[in-house]
């Protein structure tokens, strides 16, 4: 999960998929917008940055997997069309947002680092004597503040809520002091001078948005013919699971005729819906008469009757 | 008690039971039963002659003898349709049909015995000969196909009730085996040079003829049974 503090909300709680993102971009781009789009999906996470209106990071996470730049975009429209997820647009200054393209870029020293047990005292020292560049993120399950270092000297707090960096801790610290907080420590995997320029720039966002929007079709279709196969791989085990139970019932009360009997009344029963009561009472009466002329109607009777309960069983077992 | 008048009461047993048995089950079985009734009334006609009015009249001898043809190819056609059954599963036809079916050719070969001239002593002996022969080779044939279906059906409940109709046709063949025998080779008129062939093919003719209207009307009564 990449966990960022909140800046401030423009939109929380959108769902991508009602969203032209392409055409998003390209206003965020155009109005100078400066901070990130988060894109929660249950497949993934997604992550935007802009600064002064350029894209300046994308990145999307997906388990193990990172892509960044154009194939993250690709894969957060294409994620964004199943229609499952939730968008989320905070403004930050433009620094701050380079700061955090800066994060994403670095590594993590530490991670998940209980406070209550870190003597930060002595840890704020080694960060000073180790001339850090980066950012501590101290954070809850509900609450994130990051303090960024450069040369192990601090340069200022943003938290939840806030649109720049800050020089007041009081916010910080408070996270810090909440039960359960736990503590990252991330390096800088770049400085100001190396922001990327503005991936828009270069990146035919609508063609991506076009591609991503394909992508999202062939698999839906796929997933569709997927679960078709699957309905009529479940189809066909249901039907030869239930003609050999009705095979092994005839054999038993109506002698060796009886699987054929069962197996040429099976034929007839509808491949769409074969097991609705109409398909069945058809096949009974069908087996029935058939039946008659090897054995006599209580025989037939306590054979539909077992073959009655066989399938309902049949039909209700998971 | 005459013999021949107490095989005419196992017949009458017999086909009546059998008359019944084509009324309440399945379609398959009416060729089946209708044949074993037709054999009451061909055999009904002949042995009851002596007792019936008109029986000089040579067209009512070889009525009873047409009728005893047909019979035997109507159960054949049954038991083949029963094969047939066995075999595909696959059963055409409806009862009204067999019934009218039935009567129709009855009704052609009255027509026929009547614009005929009047059959003589010979003609009448022709056609049992005719119809002994149907009766011997078909029993034949259903002992087969008897054998057959009792393979096919296995198992089912029915199933040994063929092995009742196999010893029908046993006895069948007997009686009517032993009439042709005497038939071709004239034993009737050569009876004082051979007599104990006479003798002996007459006792196993009454013999088959009384356990086969014996096994008719019991393999009916045991199929009904089967069939509760």
């Amino acid at each position: 999960m990449i966990i960022l503090p909140r800046g401030t909300p423009v939109k929380e709680h959108l769902n991508p998929g009602r969203v032209q993102l392409a055409e998003a971009l390209l206003k965020l781009k155009n109005n100078g917008f400066s901070g990130y789009l988060r894109f929660l999906y249950p497949a993934g996470e997604g992550l935007v940055v802009f600064a002064d209106g350029r894209l300046i990071s994308a990145l999307f996470k997906e388990g193990a997997d990172r892509h960044i730049g154009e194939a993250a975009l690709l894969r957060i429209f294409a994620t964004a069309f199943g229609g499952r997820g939730t968008l989320d647009i905070y403004r930050l200054a433009p620094e701050l947002a380079e700061s955090v393209y800066a994060l994403l870029q670095g590594e993590v020293l530490y991670r998940a680092q209980e406070l209550k047990l870190i003597d930060i005292r002595t840890f704020l020292e080694r960060l000073k004597t180790d001339r850090l560049s980066g950012c501590l993120r101290i954070y809850t399950s509900e609450r994130v503040a990051l303090i960024f270092y450069r040369d192990g000297s601090p340069l200022g707090f943003f938290h939840d809520g806030a649109s720049q960096i800050e020089t007041s801790a009081d916010v910080s610290m408070s996270v810090a002091r909440l039960p359960g907080a736990k503590l990252d420590v991330l390096t800088s995997g770049t400085t100001p001078e190396t922001i990327p320029g503005d991936l828009l720039s270069y990146l035919d966002v609508s063609a991506l948005w076009q591609a991503a929007k394909e992508q999202a079709a062939r698999t839906r279709r796929e997933r569709q013919e997927e679960q078709k196969r699957s309905r009529v791989r479940q189809e066909e085990n249901l039907r030869a699971a239930m003609l050999e139970m009705l095979r092994e019932i005839a054999g038993r009360h109506i002698g060796r005729i009886g699987p054929s009997l069962v197996e040429k009344e099976f034929e007839k029963l509808p491949a769409g819906a074969p097991f609705e009561s109409e398909g069945l009472a058809t096949f009974y009466s069908g087996l029935g008469r058939a039946a008659k002329l090897v054995a006599g109607a209580s025989a037939i009777k306590a054979m539909i009757l077992e073959m009655q309960q066989g399938v309902a069983q049949h039909l209700e077992a998971p | 008690m005459d013999w021949n008048v107490f095989q005419v009461l196992l017949w009458l047993i017999a086909g009546l039971v059998s008359f019944s048995f084509s009324l309440g089950n399945a379609r398959v079985w009416t060729s089946i039963a209708v044949g074993f009734f037709l054999i009451l009334l061909g055999e009904l006609i002949p042995q009851a002659i002596p007792y019936l009015p008109g029986h000089t009249i040579p067209q009512i001898q070889m009525m009873g003898h047409i009728i005893g043809t047909i019979a035997i190819l109507a159960m054949t056609h049954g038991f083949q349709e029963y094969y047939v059954f066995s075999k595909t599963l696959e059963m055409e036809g409806r009862r009204r049909y067999v019934y009218l079916t039935t009567a129709v050719v009855v009704c052609a070969s009255l027509g026929f015995v009547l614009i005929n001239p009047a059959p003589t002593a010979d003609t009448v002996r022709l056609v049992q000969v005719v119809e002994n022969t149907n009766w011997v080779f078909l029993a034949l044939i259903n002992l087969d196909m008897l054998r057959k279906i009792y393979l096919n059906v296995k198992g089912s409940p029915i199933a040994r009730g063929f092995l009742a109709f196999m010893a029908v046709f046993l006895f069948i063949f007997l009686w009517k085996g032993s009439a042709l025998y005497i038939q071709v080779y004239g034993l009737d008129h050569l009876a004082m040079h051979f007599p104990f062939r006479y003798n002996f093919s007459l006792l196993v003719g009454h013999l088959g003829s009384i356990l086969a209207s014996l096994s008719v009307g019991a393999t009916f009564l045991y199929l009904a049974r089967l069939l509760r």
